[in-house]
């Protein structure tokens, strides 16, 4: 081969060579922008670039419009206006905690020697009561109202009201009309009745020590039982058939004259729930004031019924008695009285129109009947 | 034949348990589940204690004479009831309506809206030295009249405060189910000057403090007054020879005679009987103090007790048939009961501390007492079979408890600590709640409760 040759052959692998790889040893590409463009008509064009006519003005100037029908929005606070958050203050670094001194490890007694027989334990003196003491002291506050549970002091600028309600002030600097209410409480009640003399002090329920853990008594078969299980009774003897046949059949007439009597209202639907029950338990009770009665009243338990509305609402002229125990006829009309006006007064509360109770399932309490027991109360 | 009778017993018992079961079968039937029949049937038990909010918008007079009249009559009834702490009066500014008419129709809807729970309404008419007071109360969520509550009423216009008052019992009874208290009053021991030289006389005023009148002067001490079971006499004893002996005195005509024991014989601590002839009494002979009881009409006098010990301050069940004394036969003061003719007493007090004063109730529940324990005073009551004891009041000095004719209040003596110390009459409910003074122009001690005026 040619020296020409090669130097042409040299030369041109050189070349290609390069035109190959060259590229790679570049740097960064030049910088380049890139804006985002529409395109619009030219009609468009022409509105836009057209001269902006200055409005016509109104001979008369349109009638204002009341605020409160037209809401307004509130323009937001700039945020120049807004208090700046305080930065946290850095949080004190705690000294670190001096390196705690070398414990020098006692050398290890050496153990006695166990005795094979448990010692006797010592003679402590035996706990007051087995039974577990109150910390605190169940000391009702003095109060005209006594209810189911204590409620607080209202505060003092709070009206007394069936319910609890928050105060609304209307927000400084607003230019909307704004609802405002009243902040309201239930007034304070005890749960009990708390006399001069049960409010002082010295009340002897406090604990005054701690009570020490019984011991495991030595001899557990010539400790006595604390709590003696009766002694199983006798079983009565069997009374003799010709009776028990007799009682049978009687209850069995019975049962089929009640079945003859549960065939006439049956209510349709689910029954109402056990939380649902007790919803118009609590919704009446609080209007249920024993506070005005005599004792005799307050042992006299009354039965009443009454027709519920479906919104809940009480037909006053359905309430009725009927039935009555443990007092006359007398004390007996004024616990109905009381009664009554526990029913009608609570199907109105806070706001709440008929008692509230689930509508879907009104057949269940379309009747209802409420006995009502004083029995918890004698004891306030 | 055992074989064969136990045979057949079983083939009747198995019979039976047949039908039985049988009968069970039918009543779980699906159409005669008894659970899903009838009314909603729920029972409450907790109810609320508060006093019962009333409005009474002032009377409406029917005359010009009797303006005066119609709102002082309206505010002593609502001090009156208001004051029992069971009711609570609306204020006449949450009004809504304004009565005008006593014959036009009550607008419930009104009262309902401010709460009050019964409402009182009347009309005062003065004709000459007579007032005549209609009323009615209302039971404003019932939306009708209370039962009895509307009445009318005639008396002395001198005596308005008494209608006041008998209008109040009415209303008082008719919501509460118990008789009122409010027409009656209470026979006391004013006292006046300092405690080294205290001024004792006897007083009688109505219920709340009004219409004070003094029934005897200064000069002698005198003690536990007791009225009469018709408030026409009072028993008293009196210093006024010495040494303390008994008078009777004459509400109306202000007379008093001295019941006497006998010369130089100390008697004290007199309650009559509930057939307002007999008089039970301590006596004192020989530095011995027992019971006795005296017919005032013949003189008669009967020992009721002989011991030791000293025994006094008797007072009779309702009934007339037991007596509630105290004595300290076991050591220190204590309650017993014992029948009206004497004879064996049983104790009563059980808790520690020394125990006096019984009273026993107008409706026998109860008996009222002073307690003294760990360097305080108490006025409490129990049953009258000592259970159920409560203490009611706590101090530096209470005693003497005397019963509301209803057995509903218990009046007493509470008296201050220090030398200026005052004797004060206060008053509790029952229940403990509605501790309160009551206000008299002086000092007051011994109080004792009338029955309800006629």
């Amino acid at each position: 081969m040619q020296t020409g040759t090669k130097i042409s052959l040299l030369g041109h692998g050189a070349l290609v060579t390069w035109a190959l790889f060259g590229g790679a040893f570049q740097s960064e590409p030049l910088p380049f922008t890139v804006q985002d463009v529409s395109v619009i008509s030219a009609e468009e064009f022409a509105q836009l670039s057209a001269q902006v006519a200055a409005p016509e003005v109104a001979p008369e100037p349109a009638v204002l419009r009341d605020p409160a029908e037209t809401p307004v929005e509130t323009p937001e606070l700039a945020p120049e206006d807004a208090p700046r958050p305080q930065r946290p203050e850095p949080a004190p670094v705690a000294p670190a905690p001096e390196p705690e001194p070398e414990v020098v490890q006692p050398e290890p007694e050496p153990e006695p020697e166990v005795p094979d027989v448990a010692p006797t334990p010592p003679d402590l003196p035996e706990p007051l009561s087995e039974t577990p003491q109150l910390a605190e002291p169940e000391v009702g506050r003095e109060n005209d109202r006594v209810a189911p549970e204590p409620i607080a002091p209202p505060e003092p600028d709070s009206q007394i009201a069936d319910v609890t309600q928050e105060e609304v002030t209307p927000d400084a600097g607003a230019e909307a009309n704004q609802p405002v209410q009243d902040a309201s409480q239930q007034e304070a009640a005890s749960d009990r009745i708390v006399t001069e003399a049960e409010s002082e002090s010295d009340n002897p329920t406090v604990l005054q020590s701690t009570p020490r853990p019984r011991l495991r008594p030595r001899n557990l078969a010539a400790q006595p039982d604390p709590d003696p299980q009766p002694e199983p009774q006798p079983e009565p003897q069997p009374e003799p058939e010709d009776t028990r046949a007799a009682d049978v059949s009687s209850a069995i007439s019975d049962a089929l004259a009640n079945l003859g009597e549960v065939e006439a209202p049956v209510p349709s639907g689910p029954p109402l729930t056990e939380g649902e029950r007790n919803g118009l338990r609590r919704q009446i009770a609080g209007c249920w004031n024993l506070g005005t009665v005599s004792t005799e009243v307050m042992r006299t338990v009354v039965v009443v019924g009454v027709s519920l509305q479906e919104n809940g609402m009480p037909e006053s002229s359905s309430i009725r008695m009927l039935s009555f125990d443990g007092g006359s006829q007398a004390s007996a009309n004024t616990a109905f009285a009381a009664a009554r006006r526990a029913i009608l007064r609570c199907s109105r509360s806070g706001g709440r129109v008929g008692y509230d109770l689930p509508t879907e399932k009104y057949q269940q309490w379309k009747e209802v009947e409420i006995t009502f027991n004083p029995a918890k109360m004698r004891l306030r | 034949m055992t074989l064969a009778w136990v045979r057949q017993g079983f083939v009747k018992q198995a019979a039976v348990v047949g039908l039985a079961m049988a009968s069970l079968v039918a009543a779980t039937a699906p159409g005669a589940v008894v659970a899903q029949t009838g009314p909603l049937r729920i029972e409450i038990t907790d109810g609320v204690i508060e006093p019962l909010p009333f409005a009474v918008p002032d009377f409406i007079p029917a005359d010009a004479a009797a303006s005066q009249f119609a709102a002082q009559i309206s505010r002593v009834i609502a001090e009156d009831l208001a004051g029992t702490g069971l009711f609570r009066e609306v204020p006449k500014g949450a009004y809504i309506s304004n009565l005008t008419d006593f014959s036009a129709p009550v607008n419930y809807t009104d009262w309902k809206a401010i709460n009050a729970q019964a409402l009182i309404t009347g009309e005062v008419a003065v004709e000459g030295n007579l007032v005549k007071v209609k009323f009615r109360g209302f039971d404003v969520f019932a939306g009708k009249q209370i039962d009895g509550a509307g009445l009318q009423l005639v008396g002395g216009t001198d005596g308005w405060r008494r209608i006041a008052h008998k209008v109040a019992d009415v209303i008082y009874s008719k919501i509460t189910g118990e008789g009122g208290y409010f027409d009656s009053r209470v026979v006391y021991v004013s006292e006046s000057g300092p405690k080294n030289d205290r001024k004792k006389r006897l007083a009688i005023m109505d219920y709340d403090g009004a219409n004070v009148q003094y029934l005897t002067n200064s000069n002698a001490i005198v003690l536990a007054p007791r009225f009469s079971p018709t408030g026409d006499r009072v028993l008293y004893t009196s210093y006024e020879s010495g040494f303390p002996q008994i008078h009777v005195l004459d509400v109306g005509q202000v007379q008093q005679r001295v019941l006497s024991a006998g010369d130089g014989i100390m008697s004290f601590a007199p309650r009559f009987a509930p057939d307002g002839r007999t008089v039970v009494y301590s006596q004192s002979e020989g530095g011995n103090t027992d019971l006795y009881t005296l017919d005032i009409d013949s003189g008669a006098r009967k020992r009721l007790t002989s011991a030791p010990s000293i025994e006094t301050a008797p007072s009779f069940s309702p009934d007339g048939r037991q007596i509630v004394f105290e004595s300290d036969r076991s050591g220190k003061p204590q309650l017993y009961v014992m029948p009206a003719s004497g004879g064996p007493a049983t104790r009563i007090s059980k808790g520690s501390g020394r125990y006096g004063t019984p009273v026993w109730s107008p409706r026998g529940d109860f008996v009222a007492f002073t307690k003294q324990n760990a360097g305080r005073f108490h006025i409490g009551v129990m049953r009258t079979d000592g259970s159920e004891e409560r203490l009611l009041t706590a101090s530096f000095l209470d005693e003497g408890p005397t019963w509301s004719p209803n057995g509903r209040v218990i009046m007493f003596t509470r008296e201050t600590q220090g030398p200026t110390g005052r004797a004060l009459l206060y008053s509790v409910d029952v229940s403990g709640r509605n501790l309160k003074p009551v206000r008299t122009p002086e000092g007051g001690s011994d109080p004792a409760w009338s029955p309800l005026q006629n």
